[in-house]
């Protein structure tokens, strides 16, 4: 009893600063309420969020389409000349757009087919190696969470680290070369340097850097089908693969349908791991998207920030209809649920 | 066939024993339900005799055959689960033929075992909706229907009513009573709600901690309680426990002290009693009267609930609590003086270690 009312007391105490403020900040906003009305209040309360997202967001967003209808190689838009479409039609201006030697801006078509191609092969991958290793976690391992806290790690790291170690383990004087020399006494591989091997190293790499994260979704997704309806299926005698088809993979589908969507946008995207793994390289082998639009906007010699802009918003709108796809199916997820 | 014999089984996780020496043997076509409170091994037992679960040491065989190391596919049994176990992305009518399908059983044969069962439980409207488009009494049906498809040698039924609200679960328990009857095949059912076991049994298996405690009809299990233990589990309300002393032992009667010096006549005959010993008297509410007689057990009332039909008194008697039942609406309110009286009724003994002391 004794020691509750002395914790009251202190409790008090502590809270009587707090209180004081609340009673001054309590003024100006009774004020403010009583002259916008409720709905007045909320637009206060959001308005400071608003701002930063205006300023960070919006604002570049509509920057960054001015500057899609501008030519030069100034950054300030002052110094930029109104070219309208020019750059787009830039962009457009193909033979024969299976062929990007044909096209104006063939780098532009080149990490177009780069990135087509890494995206259908490495979501394809990741999805697969994703779904085995959910699987195979979801099984009575030993140390099931030491190897499930393994397989997520690496998404804790920096996309520049993770770059930084495949080059030390891939180059031609690297660990794996180093490691097959030991064992089988293979002749070192160029990895980084033979173009058929850097496109697979790049995925294997993006692979490696992001599946702990579609792994943790549909281990969840596998851990919330109920244990009973395995048993039921046992009952019955259902064979294993049978079990996989018929029961797993349908009550999985939700989670692997926003699996696919999250690593097709972040498979668009891709950059940073591959910019420091191979640069782009050799020659425009492992070019993608969004390394284009950086070269073409900040790095290379004859820059052009309308036209690396013209391609930003060209993929973003790639990004806009693989996102309206994540929400679609959320929401008949989540209407799913409800029934 | 549907014969089930457990010799000495046990099962163990680590060091923990969950099941300690079961035997029991269940006859073709008997109703036997696995009845005690929770966790104490019936749903392991259900899911050993399944296949489900491997166990320690021991013999499972049905129909004489030892089925230690066959799989729950190869075992004949069907399950209902608790929770219904269907698969809610499949149509009612697939889900009774998912389990038919494994078996390469003709497309023919599968559809007339559905709609003979789905005819049988009164699904047949339902066989194109989803689990999710149904009710609770409906899901339930379609569990069961799952299970008679597959023509078991014996129904394993895990609390397959628990799920269900209060009313529905007396129809339901109906329905499963009347689905016996029809198809005469082995069932072993389990359930922590006595009221369950009494109504649906041939024969009751009382479990605690592991181990059976008693087997036997339902009414053996009420009228001859093995201990204390089933005597206060099987019967509702809860059988009254009194602390007694032998008085007085005679030819074929006992006489004993319970609180206020009052004294109860016990006809028993064979045992083992001297004056001096400790026991305890089990009386059921139900059997507890009304009486004039001052000189019958007299008592105070704490709580009095008047159901119409019938009005339950809880009562003390010098420290001890004394449930009664008696029939029809009484004038009695809490804190009032009444007297019970217990002439005629079946007294139940039981010795310092709780063991009922019997008659010879």
């Amino acid at each position: 009893m004794t020691s509750t009312t002395t914790s009251s007391h202190l409790g008090a105490l502590l809270m009587a600063p707090v209180n004081a403020l609340m009673r001054v900040v309590d003024i100006p906003l009774r004020g403010l309420q009583k002259s916008t009305g409720i709905g007045g209040m909320a637009a206060f309360f959001l308005a400071p969020n608003m701002l930063i997202f205006g300023i960070f967001v919006l604002l570049p967003l509509f920057i960054n389409i001015v500057y899609s209808t501008t030519g030069g190689t100034a950054f300030f838009l002052s110094e930029r000349s109104f070219v309208g479409t020019e750059q787009y039609q830039r962009l457009f201006t193909c033979t024969n757009y299976l062929d990007p030697m044909s096209c104006q801006e063939d780098a532009f078509w080149t990490a177009v087919g780069n990135t087509f191609w890494f995206v259908v092969l490495q979501v394809a991958l990741m999805i697969l190696v994703s779904l085995v290793t959910a699987l195979i976690l979801n099984r009575d391992l030993i140390g099931r969470s030491f190897w499930r806290a393994v397989f997520f790690f690496p998404v804790l790291l920096s996309p520049v680290v993770v770059g930084l170690i495949w080059k030390w383990i891939l180059q031609r004087q690297g660990l794996l070369n180093f490691i097959l020399y030991e064992i089988g006494n293979v002749t070192p591989y160029t990895w980084l340097t033979d173009r058929n091997w850097t496109f697979i190293a790049t995925i294997g790499v993006s692979i490696w850097a992001h599946m702990g994260l579609y792994t943790l979704i549909l281990l969840a997704g596998l851990q919330a089908i109920p244990k009973d309806l395995y048993e039921a299926a046992e009952m019955d005698g259902t064979k294993p693969a049978r079990v996989f088809w018929r029961i797993t993979l349908p009550l999985l589908a939700p989670n692997l349908l926003v699996v696919v969507v999250l690593a097709l946008i972040k498979a668009v995207q891709i950059f940073d791991e591959v910019y420091v793994l191979t640069g782009g390289g050799p020659g425009t082998s492992t070019l993608y998207l969004t390394q284009y639009i950086y070269e073409t906007g900040f790095a290379s010699a004859l820059r052009n920030p309308g036209l690396a802009a013209a391609a930003s918003i060209l993929m973003g709108l790639v990004l806009v209809v693989l996102t309206l796809m994540q929400l679609g199916l959320g929401r008949k997820n989540e209407n799913k649920g409800k029934r | 066939m549907g014969e089930i014999k457990l010799t000495d089984v046990n099962k163990s996780y680590g060091s923990v024993h969950v099941l300690k020496d079961i035997n029991l043997h269940i006859k073709d076509g008997e109703f036997v339900v696995f009845v005690g409170p929770s966790g104490c091994g019936k749903s392991t037992l259900l899911r050993t005799i399944a296949g489900l679960e491997k166990i320690t040491a021991g013999e499972i065989q049905i129909d004489r055959k030892r089925v230690n190391e066959t799989s729950a596919a190869d075992r004949g049994l069907a399950m209902v689960f608790q929770s219904y176990a269907l698969y809610p992305h499949m149509s009612v009518r697939q889900n009774l033929a998912f389990g038919l399908e494994n078996s390469s059983m003709p497309k023919a044969e599968i559809t007339e075992r559905i709609g003979e069962a789905a005819r049988m439980l009164e699904i047949d409207q339902y066989l194109d909706r989803r689990p999710g488009q149904l009710s609770g009494g409906q899901r339930q049906r379609v569990a069961i229907g799952r299970a008679i498809v597959r023509r078991p040698t014996a129904f394993l039924l895990d609390e397959p009513l628990s799920n269900l609200d209060a009313e529905l679960r007396v129809s339901t328990r109906a329905e499963i009573a009347a689905l016996h009857t029809r198809i005469g095949s082995t069932m072993i059912y389990v359930t922590h709600d006595q009221v369950e076991a009494m109504t649906l049994a041939h024969r009751i298996v009382v479990m605690r901690a592991g181990k059976i405690e008693q087997v036997g009809t339902p009414l053996d299990l009420y009228n001859e309680p093995a201990n204390r233990f089933v005597a206060g589990f099987i019967g509702a309300p809860h059988m009254n426990f009194l602390k007694a002393e032998v008085a007085a032992v005679e030819l074929g009667t006992v006489t004993l002290t319970i609180g206020g010096g009052h004294k109860l006549l016990v006809p028993l005959s064979g045992h083992k009693l001297k004056v001096g010993d400790k026991v305890t008297v089990g009386i059921r509410p139900q059997h507890i009267t009304l009486a004039a007689d001052p000189g019958s057990l007299t008592v105070k009332t704490r709580l009095v609930e008047a159901l119409g039909s019938e009005t339950v008194i809880h009562a003390d008697l010098h420290g001890e609590k004394l449930l009664a039942v008696v029939q029809g609406q009484k004038q009695i309110g809490s804190g009032d003086e009444v007297h019970f009286s217990v002439a005629g009724a079946p007294l139940h003994l039981f010795d310092e270690n709780g063991l009922r002391v019997k008659s010879a």
